[in-house]
């Protein structure tokens, strides 16, 4: 589980068809000092996280294969919108 | 997954029987400026599966690892590297 920042939304009209009416974010995971982490990925969110906000985002394939079905390309899922007090730098 | 750029195709002569059907394609995986300010640096080159219809230029959802060949099923195929989706529109 790590923590990121929703950067923005995707969306796609040909795509694998576990992905189906789900929400697809660009999260662009963080450092414990708050930079970027590697290149920004793709995360499938219920929680209805929008851009800006952080969020807890996990790489268990085997999470979201529970709600996508086993056949699912899928891996990394939002689990938890941390609490205000993170987004205003305690952070850092 | 990661966000990636496709630049090109491989052609194979010989391909084990699983992998019929597919393409390879040349992708390159977006880091966050090139997504948000049209930055022209890019990560690693990957070779990827794709049967979505990828062309040059298409920016796409890379499945990479484990999870990518969770699309196959129970057919045990050697594929680390799948288009996911073919990305229509970033808002970010």
């Amino acid at each position: 589980m790590q923590l990121g920042r929703v950067v923005g939304t995707a969306t796609a009209t040909v795509k694998h068809p576990t992905f189906q009416a789900q929400r697809m974010l660009v999260v662009q995971l963080e450092t414990s000092s708050g930079g970027p982490d590697a290149e920004p990925i793709l995360a499938f969110d219920r929680l209805g996280a929008g851009r800006g906000d952080v969020v807890l985002v996990t790489n268990d394939g085997r999470a979201l294969q529970e709600l996508l079905g086993p056949t699912t390309p899928g891996r990394w899922s939002v689990i938890g919108l941390p609490d205000a007090g993170l987004e205003k730098g305690e952070r850092r | 997954m990661r966000i990636a750029e496709v630049i090109g195709r491989v052609t194979l002569s010989r391909l084990k029987e699983e992998l019929r059907g597919g393409r390879f394609l040349i992708a390159l995986p977006m880091p966050l400026a090139a997504l948000t300010e049209a930055a022209p640096g890019r990560g690693e080159d990957v070779i990827v599966y794709d049967v979505m219809g990828a062309g040059p230029g298409s920016l796409i959802g890379l499945s990479e690892g484990r999870e990518a060949a969770n699309p196959f099923g129970k057919i045990k195929t050697p594929v680390d590297a799948y288009c996911a989706c073919l990305i229509d529109q970033l808002d970010i």
